[in-house]
């Protein structure tokens, strides 16, 4: 049965059976969930493709709620790291990981779009501060 | 008589940071750099890699050396001896940094 996926991070709408494992338009990883018609309908509007700061921080506030993590507490660093982010996506197309070089391997850069697959980092899995190597998710306290 | 004086030149090998402008991780070594390099007889070259390809492209000549000390990707800061290939990478305390420095000869 064909149901209707949103991409959280950028807002993208998929109609299949299956959601896509990359998302088309921002190229976030794993990044669908399932959403209900109505929400299709009301979201399936045309917009931008960029996202604005503040689009992108409610798109990660949203990621980060449903999750074991949260958006670092300090506004500074966050912010910091928002201007290498938006500036990667304007010099190299994709809100590419501040704190890491990409490799020009696309399909291996992949792993370096804002927000990773970071839970699976040694600098986040098992340990009880951990965080994604930029510092931009940090385990929530229990 | 000629009396010539041979000064031992001290050897100091060459150090690299790699770094990111909008890295916070770089900002928070920058000073620990700073203070290293005025306490010791030590020297960064300081490359910034995301707003410099020439940058970029050398860190990326180095991967099969980083890397495997890095998570097994190309991270900033990393901090690079050439001559011993030996590698620190990310933020850590400024004994650490220190150590690593000297270590290098």
């Amino acid at each position: 049965m064909k149901k209707y996926y949103r991409c959280y991070v950028c807002g993208d709408i998929h109609f299949g059976v299956k959601a896509p494992e990359v998302c088309p338009t921002c190229l976030v990883k794993n990044a669908y969930v399932e959403i209900s018609s109505d929400e299709a309908e009301r979201t399936s509007r045309p917009t931008q493709t960029t996202m604005t700061r503040t689009e992108f921080r409610a798109a990660i506030e949203r990621f980060a709620e449903k999750n074991e993590f949260q958006v670092n507490a300090d506004a500074a660093k966050v912010e910091t790291l928002f201007d290498g982010i938006f500036a990667n996506e304007q010099n190299h197309g994709l809100k590419y990981c501040p704190c890491r070089l990409r490799t020009k391997d696309f399909n291996e850069d992949l792993k370096l779009v804002c927000p990773c697959n970071f839970i699976i980092h040694e600098t986040y899995k098992g340990k009880e501060d951990g965080e994604c190597w930029c510092g931009l998710f940090i385990r929530r306290k229990k | 008589m000629l009396v010539r004086a041979f000064h031992k030149e001290e050897k100091v090998s060459k150090l690299i940071m790699f770094h990111a402008r909008e890295c916070p991780h770089c900002r928070a070594m920058m000073p620990h750099v700073d203070r290293l390099e005025k306490e010791e007889k030590v020297k960064f070259e300081r490359l910034e890699v995301w707003h410099d390809e020439k940058n970029a492209d050398l860190m990326r000549s180095y991967r099969p050396v980083i890397a495997p000390k890095c998570g097994g990707q190309l991270r900033t800061p990393t901090f690079f001896c050439p001559e011993t290939s030996d590698v620190l990478c990310g933020e850590v305390p400024y004994d650490q940094l220190k150590d690593w420095a000297l270590k290098q000869g």
